[in-house]
């Protein structure tokens, strides 16, 4: 059942383009932007020139060490258009082509371009740094939190509450960085083991060096269109047939940390959008959000492609590996590609417009797809973004 | 809402900074070759469809790749201001003149740069004063301050 929603103009995607992503690139922001977008323009055979309306995202402005970063990258493709940043947190990644689709779909622009920048290497000892301020300036930052802190207690809820082992979790680093060997922008590309996960470097128990993404630049852009406009520039778009945010209350601790709810709140939205009833069933392929392993199981539940505490289990009979039932992460997710936090959702959006195109080459998965979706999670730890496209 | 004029001393407060202890600027494509120019005291601008932009930005602002070249001069002032106090409000013992500085052969952009000159007024002639070649390190700065030509 789909409801009732007026929209104007159904919307498509019609290209998308990414940058190398890296440790540290000699590109400035607004460099890594521009690329990113002149490809995502180029596949689609447009011009900067075609472009209505610009739709940007970058998370905090102090990894980049420019404030208004938004607009320091805008003229990209935003001189003298209507353009606007939109912003999340961690969530951006996949809050930027949401945006850009209620742009399209409300009629008020043709063609929307999307582009995702992050640039985190110019923060210096580390981009870490950058997350200390993010917590409660009165009762939490006195203790000098660091990011990893909840998400290691979450992990930890996570694992007691569905008797998840790190051995199991650990499968998510294996199988992500795995898949990415056959991404060319990827950063962290490898053929390790579960015992090679469980030997690295131990940072916070239980989180290990090798459960976690690492600290990247880079930049994405996809192209979106109305109906008409995608049918003249392509034989094959893909449309867009839900989107879905949600934002949890503020504390972290005031929540179930083994569920993320929001998530699962966003993803309700875009299913019921998109007319989607079973997604266990219906989603072909996904690409939940992987900064941490256990984060990607943690979201398979949350999108309701596995029940709660079943993904796991899942994982363990190769359910998400590219042959498997539900592929997810096929790119190789920001644990293999990298993790430049606003460009790697939008990332992740574009693999799943090449899945759904069957452009994905090596990284395409075995069984046909019809609806694949992306999901992107972020702010402070709340915020759940969700795209779900179809061919 | 109580309200009275509190001293700092007598309320709790959670003091706090928000820096991180340094960041690191990559220059960039067009901006690397920008440095290398300056350490050699030239400066360089970039072709686009519609004219030279001055500094040269990796892409023009219609999104072309642009084409690296040299700009020489003469340098003109398009606008300028006057500084009188530094940024904590103190007074500047002398008002240091700023301004927006374009060479004849680029058409759009220019440097920011320092002005030292007994007077200064739009359309004015001025030339960029080196720093000596072993001094420069590839920055801005590498121009001292622009003088008169």
């Amino acid at each position: 059942m789909r409801p009732n929603i007026f929209v104007k103009d159904k919307v498509a995607v019609v290209g998308a383009g990414l940058t190398l992503f890296r440790r540290r690139l000699l590109e400035t922001p607004r460099e890594l932007a521009w690329e990113a977008a002149r490809q995502a323009l180029d596949s689609a055979g447009l011009t900067f020139d075609d472009i209505d309306c610009v739709v940007m995202g970058t998370a905090p402005d102090a990894f980049d060490g420019v404030h208004f970063n938004g607009e320091y990258f805008a003229d990209v493709a935003g001189r003298n258009k209507p353009t606007v940043r939109v912003y999340v947190g961690g969530g951006t990644g996949v809050f930027v082509p949401i945006a850009a689709w209620w742009h399209v779909a409300s009629g008020l622009c043709k063609t929307a371009l999307a582009v995702a920048e992050e640039k985190m290497s110019p923060a210096h000892p580390h981009p870490q740094g950058v997350f200390a301020y993010i917590w409660d300036p009165i009762l939490e930052r006195p203790l000098g939190p660091n990011l990893i802190w909840i998400f290691a207690m979450e992990m930890r809820r996570y694992m007691h509450k569905c008797g998840a082992t790190k051995e199991i979790i650990a499968r998510v680093s294996v199988k992500n960085k795995r898949n990415a060997l056959d991404h060319p922008a990827a950063q962290a590309a490898a053929n390790i083991t579960v015992d090679d996960v469980l030997r690295s470097e131990l940072l916070v128990w239980p989180v290990n060096r090798l459960d976690i993404s690492p600290v990247s630049d880079g930049a994405a852009a996809v192209v979106f269109a109305s109906e008409n406009e995608a049918r003249r520039i392509t034989d094959s778009p893909v449309w867009v047939e839900g989107i879905g945010f949600a934002l949890d209350n503020t504390h972290w601790y005031n929540r179930e940390l083994a569920y993320p709810r929001y998530v699962n709140y966003a993803a309700r939205m875009a299913y019921k959008m998109a007319g989607i009833e079973r997604p266990w069933r219906e989603i072909d392929v996904a690409e939940p959000y992987d900064p941490f392993d256990y984060k990607e199981l943690h979201h398979i539940e949350g999108l309701m492609l596995a029940r709660p505490c079943e993904a796991p289990k899942l994982l363990e009979e190769d359910w998400f590996d590219r042959s498997g039932e539900l592929p997810t992460s096929p790119s190789g997710g920001l644990l293999g590609v990298g993790n430049p936090i606003a460009a790697a959702g939008l990332m992740k959006v574009a693999e799943i417009f090449w899945q759904l195109r069957y452009e994905a080459g090596p990284r395409q998965v075995k069984k046909p797809v019809h609806y694949g979706l992306a999901q992107a999670w972020g702010d402070l730890m709340q915020v759940g973004t969700v795209i779900v496209l179809g061919n | 809402m109580a309200w009275k004029r509190w001293r700092i001393e007598e309320v709790i407060h959670y003091p706090g900074s928000q820096e991180v202890e340094k960041y690191v600027y990559t220059p960039g494509i067009h901006g690397l070759e920008l440095a290398k120019a300056l350490r050699e005291g030239r400066v360089l601008g970039m072709k686009c469809p519609d004219g030279v932009y001055v500094p040269p930005k990796t892409y023009c602002p219609d999104g072309s790749p642009g084409e690296l070249v040299e700009v020489r001069g003469p340098w003109r002032v398009v606008t300028y201001t006057l500084v009188h106090q530094d940024i904590y409000g103190n007074p500047l013992p002398e008002p240091e003149a700023l301004a927006l500085i374009r060479p004849d052969d680029a058409d759009y952009g220019g440097l920011i740069h320092r002005v030292r000159a007994e007077s200064i007024y739009i359309g004015m002639e001025v030339k960029p004063r080196w720093k000596p070649p072993k001094q420069r390190s590839g920055q801005i700065t590498d121009i001292e301050y622009f003088e008169p030509a």
